[in-house]
């Protein structure tokens, strides 16, 4: 659906956006992480024609962003960085101009903005002048704006930003929902947001591409899915003795302290699925209870971590 | 170029004159000072005519376009609204003219309060028509020009001050340039003169309208439209 290739951007001669490639499969959730600075809101504004590109190429349903600028503005929704309201307008008429600028049939007008509103829990609110609102609330409005089109591409750049944490799981919760309608590329600094809400994600540091894939497959290619958690019901001491002869496993700890006959270990292993059934064999073998044997995830924030200090650190 | 979509933009930016105290104390200064030099001429010259109080309303003009036409598009790229009409399926045309047809309504609205002038006029005396419509026409022309000139201005940057400075510079040179073509001898002397706003609004005061006039002030206007749609796009890059 949108196919980011060598995309650059450069102001002056410093590329904001150095040579970044992904792509978004139709229906599917993207998150794009980095810290701040690292490029998200320039890649965004070249995706939504607000901002022309160096070099590259970029198409969004095959549209081409630069050259066919128009056919792209009809089809995404975007909320940028500050949400673009006006604070002299109240939530229905400034609805209604964008209803206007954004080609929504007359007739369907009202019915839509009525959606829309309701979809974002602003019906209370829809006469209340924009600058009177708190921010939350404006960044509702600025989803609703994004929304009332009914956009195929929505491109939201930090959409959970000033909200609080119930407001935060809602849009959370809305962005969710239309998985698999629309095609949804948001920015976000905040990582659990990535893991809740997307598919797949991209991190972008110092403009570039350091990392895309899915969101499981990232945590794990990083942790190599290779460190297990294992409890076991046995003489802890033979257990660990047994355990460091099994083929695959790497190395071995002892969690805590032996309680009621039950240990608990943290193994890591080769990341082969041998390795794990040979632990379970293993287990089965000296006659001990299996508890649990967990591949243990390694959340995002160390991958994270892990991949936008490699550079400075070494 | 669709027209509902520069009219909704007119409109939207018609309400913010409207949504500040911006435009009601405009309107209200531009009635207090033609409403005084209309009671001074009349009871002056006893003559209906409007000449003197469009000539002397030139100048208010001068102060009053800055005014209104520095945040037209200043104020979008401050708060970041320029965002939505950019990635919003617009042509920058339609985004400067829409914004063009918000201030020369708002001038509609002022310029239809002299109207009262008129009536009193027509009620008390016997005015020619002719000439008071071009005069009406010379004055419009003057106004279409300075709010192009001023709309151009407020895309150069997102400080509206910033705008407004440029506006009144290069509104007052507009004015003076013709001075300096008195002094200067030849060509360029007759080029000076030529751009003087001065130069082509008397014949309009004097109730005649001249097609080279006409000429001078829409291609201005086309002008300052036109380098507005190219500062947008510049921007985009």
């Amino acid at each position: 659906m949108i196919e980011v290739k060598d995309l650059v951007k450069s102001y002056g001669t410093i590329p904001a956006v150095d040579r970044v490639t992904f792509s978004v499969p139709k229906g599917s959730i993207l998150g794009l992480l980095g810290p701040n600075g690292a490029g998200k809101t320039t890649t965004m504004r070249v995706l939504t024609t607000s901002l022309a590109m160096t070099s590259g190429k970029v198409t969004l349903d095959g549209f081409d962003v630069a050259e066919q600028a128009h056919e792209v503005r009809k089809r995404i929704g975007y909320l940028p960085e500050v949400p673009p309201i006006y604070g002299d307008m109240n939530i229905i008429s400034y609805l209604k101009f964008v209803a206007d600028i954004k080609e929504i049939a007359p007739e369907k007008k009202t019915n839509r903005i009525g959606e829309v509103l309701e979809m974002l829990d602003l019906e209370n609110m829809s006469r209340r002048l924009i600058g009177h609102l708190s921010l939350g609330y404006r960044q509702r409005v600025g989803l609703a704006q994004a929304l009332l089109h009914d956009p195929d591409v929505l491109i939201l750049d930090e959409p959970t930003r000033g909200l609080d944490p119930k407001q935060s799981s809602e849009i959370r919760k809305l962005i969710k929902s239309m998985r698999g309608q629309k095609t949804i590329i948001l920015s976000t600094h905040i990582l659990p947001e990535v893991s809740l809400t997307c598919d797949n994600v991209v991190i972008i540091d110092q403009g570039k591409v350091v990392a895309a894939d899915s969101v499981e497959n990232l945590s794990q290619r990083l942790a190599g899915g290779k460190t297990l958690e294992i409890e076991v019901k046995g003489p802890g001491a033979e257990v660990e003795k047994a355990f460091g002869k099994v083929e695959g496993v790497a190395s071995l700890k002892l969690l805590g302290k032996e309680t009621r006959g039950i240990s608990k270990f943290e193994v890591t292993t080769d990341g082969s699925a041998e390795a794990r059934e040979a632990l379970f064999q293993c287990v089965v073998k000296n006659k001990w209870i299996l508890y649990q044997l967990n591949p243990l995830g390694v959340s995002l924030e160390d991958v994270f971590l892990k991949l936008t200090t490699k550079e400075t650190a070494s | 170029m669709n027209f509902n979509k520069i009219w909704a933009i007119a409109r939207k930016d018609m309400g913010h004159y409207f949504a500040s105290p911006l435009g009601y104390v405009v309107l209200a200064v531009f009635f207090m000072v033609t409403g005084f030099f209309f009671s001074l001429i009349v009871e002056q010259t006893r003559s209906a005519s409007m000449i003197p109080i469009f000539q002397n309303s030139v100048i208010i003009l001068l102060f009053i376009t800055p005014m209104i036409t520095m945040r037209l598009w200043s104020e979008e790229e401050k708060t970041g609204t320029a965002e939505l009409l950019r990635t919003s399926p617009l042509t920058l045309w339609e985004i400067v003219l829409g914004k063009y047809l918000a201030v020369c309504s708002f001038f509609g609205v002022m310029l239809s309060a002299t109207l009262v002038y008129l009536l009193i006029m027509v009620l008390a005396g016997n005015p020619d028509l002719g000439p008071i419509f071009a005069n009406y026409l010379g004055y419009s022309l003057a106004a279409l020009t300075f709010f192009s000139i001023g709309l151009w201005a407020s895309t150069i940057s997102e400080n509206q001050i910033v705008s407004a400075v440029i506006t009144y510079g290069i509104l007052l040179m507009l004015w003076v340039i013709g001075a300096a073509g008195g002094s200067v001898q030849g060509a360029l002397g007759e080029i000076l003169k030529y751009l003087s706003i001065f130069e082509h609004m008397d014949d309009f005061f004097k109730g005649v309208i001249d097609l080279s006039h006409l000429f001078y002030f829409l291609s201005l206007i086309f002008l300052g439209l036109f380098f507005s749609v190219k500062v947008l796009e510049s921007k985009r890059s």
